[in-house]
């Protein structure tokens, strides 16, 4: 009894393949498909198998696994597959799904313009969110365009708080038009006058 | 600053609300300390002793509506907590109130009232008037 | 005095903490504006911009990742010694380990040893001081048996932890007591640990962030991680965080440094209150 030292050295662990890691995606077991979703880092092939999970894995913990895998390939396939989410009713997985993309600066960038457009404000507002934290030079250009031009006032007040750390004097002009374009929206009215405290 | 003051956590995971709400309460003499999520929240709260929580309902993560049962149930707090939410939707207030919230707002929330509303919750706890 | 070139205006410094606050969790009182400013004005200089602004930009910008850990470390004491940051092994002892002990059957009931993970460990003075609290102060050592591991991803600390020999800055906390009993003196102010508990220790060298590595750490049922997640962008410490998870038992406990927060990386883990501070716990039901 006492301190002890390990015994013996590890074993020498089974390697799993990348096939029988993508099988024990449905394992019935949440810890192993939460393994298994770890363990596939790095494999491009299981990049379609792991979004078409996405979507129906019901389990958060599982799902953030396949998030982090996913989010590393950093790819248009990666970025174009995460980004339907964004108009998921389920607050959970459409707020993850921002998380991922938020630091997925190479290729989230050329999908922008096409969220920014986005016919649905809930999607625009949740662009705003992976502005917030996409570390790109231009993330903050985009911001002042959706607080300047978006027709929606909650997808300004957005993009008015993700600008937040960022704000300067030269972004009052800004900010005031964002009112008087809203003038009758309450929660506009207070984030402007927060945020130019 | 003393330590007798009442201390608040401001919960919303939208930045300009919580600098916006925390400049209020600290100008009006609180201790203010923020999350930006329920799960955040609840791990301040076992943390510290506060005694208020003003907390948003829409949030990533954890939302208000299980953050403040879970401060109720499982961090056992009795402090009262003050729910403001960006829309009013039917069912909303009556949820609130299930979850353990003292009082149930819709924003904005001017900043006199949310320091009135803050002074009343934390009446005798020290707070000049 | 702060230097009119970076003297933070009250805008200035509300930003910073905004921004700060979301980039760590970590967030100032008021109280500690001087404290801040100074440490803000080291990292201005040491990365030599003019003015605040200039600087700020460039770490919002992110695209040069020594000026977050330079702030890091300006604004998180990082120091590593002996005993540091005494209150997680307190509750090790009070809380954690009775807990674990009770989990697991008792006593003289339990399928192989406790195992406690040091993780980063650097140089060992954690790993080791956690073995001299277990050894000095803990009834239940010799009724049980308890492994400690070490790892890093730095060779050259680990070689140093084997090696196990510390000068007086680090050993400061020590009591005498146990200088006496656990180190021996070996030269030029120096003092190495007794090969009794150097040899007790396994050490790894490990990428925390590394999936495929990790797996050979498992079924632990303490975690020490401190003061390197904070440093960590956000997938990394995601992906290291259910590294932790995958290498500890259903049940197992996780400390983090005092200033950092597992809500601000994963929700994975379930935060608990001892009367010491907040340890993290794998869920128990999630196998």
């Amino acid at each position: 009894m006492g301190l002890v030292r390990k015994a013996e050295p590890e074993p020498e662990l089974p390697v799993v393949s990348p096939e029988d890691l993508i099988r024990q995606l449905d394992d019935p077991d949440r810890e192993a498909r939460r393994a298994a979703a770890l363990g596939l880092e790095g494999v491009a092939d299981a990049v379609e198998a792991l979004l078409d999970r996405i979507g129906v894995e019901q389990v958060p913990a599982v799902r953030d696994a396949m998030l982090t895998t996913l989010a590393v390939h950093d790819t248009d396939r990666v970025a174009a597959g995460l980004a339907v989410h964004l108009a998921s009713d389920d607050a959970g997985l459409r707020t993850a799904a921002a998380e991922a993309l938020a630091t997925m600066p190479i290729s989230v960038p050329a999908l922008v313009p096409r969220l920014l457009e986005d016919p649905d404000p809930d999607v625009r507002v949740m662009t705003a969110i992976v502005l917030a934290d996409l570390p790109h030079p231009e993330s903050l250009t985009w911001l002042a365009v959706l607080i300047k031009d978006d027709p929606h006032p909650n997808v300004v007040a957005t993009a008015i708080d993700a600008l937040l750390p960022s704000l300067g004097p030269e972004h009052r002009e800004l900010l005031e038009g964002a009112v008087r374009r809203f003038p009758d929206d309450p929660f506009l009215r207070f984030t402007v006058e927060a945020a130019l405290r | 600053m003393t330590e007798t003051q009442p201390l608040v956590l401001v919960v919303d995971d939208a930045a300009t609300v919580r600098m916006y709400h925390c400049t209020m309460l600290s100008e009006a003499g609180f201790r203010v300390r923020e999350a930006a999520n329920g799960l955040e929240a609840v791990e301040a709260a076992l943390g510290a002793a506060f005694d208020l929580f003003v907390v948003d309902v829409n949030m990533p993560r954890m939302d208000g509506y299980t953050c403040v049962e879970t401060l109720r149930s499982e961090v056992g707090t009795p402090a009262p907590v003050v729910m403001i939410s960006t829309e009013e939707r039917p069912g909303d207030a009556d949820r609130a109130y299930a979850a353990g919230a003292n009082l149930y707002l819709v924003k904005p929330v001017p900043p006199e009232r949310l320091v009135r509303i803050a002074r009343l919750f934390t009446a005798g706890r020290g707070v000049p008037a | 005095m702060i230097p009119a070139a970076t003297a933070l205006t009250e805008t200035d410094f509300e930003r910073f903490r905004e921004y700060f606050y979301r980039r760590t969790g970590i967030q100032f009182a008021p109280s500690k504006r001087y404290f801040v400013d100074k440490r803000i004005d080291h990292c201005v200089r040491a990365a030599g911009f003019e003015t605040f602004a200039g600087w700020f930009g460039a770490l919002r910008l992110g695209d040069r990742p020594a000026l977050l850990q330079e702030l890091i470390n300006q604004l998180t004491v990082n120091e590593t010694y002996f005993l540091r940051e005494d209150y997680q092994f307190d509750a090790l002892l009070n809380a954690v380990l009775p807990r674990v002990l009770a989990a697991r059957g008792g006593p003289g009931r339990m399928a192989g040893p406790v195992k406690i993970l040091s993780l980063p460990c650097s140089t060992g003075e954690e790993p080791y001081s956690i073995a001299l609290r277990l050894l000095a102060e803990w009834p239940h050592i010799d009724l049980v048996d308890v492994e400690i591991h070490g790892g890093d991803i730095d060779s050259e600390v680990l070689s140093r932890a084997a090696h196990a020999s510390y000068g007086e800055r680090s050993l400061q906390r020590v009591p005498k007591l146990w200088m006496s009993r656990y180190f021996n003196a070996v030269g030029a102010g120096r003092y190495q640990l007794d090969s009794s508990i150097r040899d007790a220790v396994t050490l790894h060298q490990i990428n925390i962030c590394d999936t495929a590595a990790m797996r050979v750490l498992h079924e632990f049922d303490v975690v020490f991680c401190r003061n390197v997640l904070i440093y960590f962008d956000e997938l990394s410490s995601r992906r290291a965080a259910e590294n932790l998870y995958s290498a500890m038992r259903p049940g197992a406990y996780l400390f983090l440094g005092h200033s950092e927060s597992m809500s601000r990386i994963s929700p994975i883990f379930k935060p608990i209150r001892l009367p010491e501070g907040i340890v993290y716990q794998r869920p128990t039901g999630a196998k």
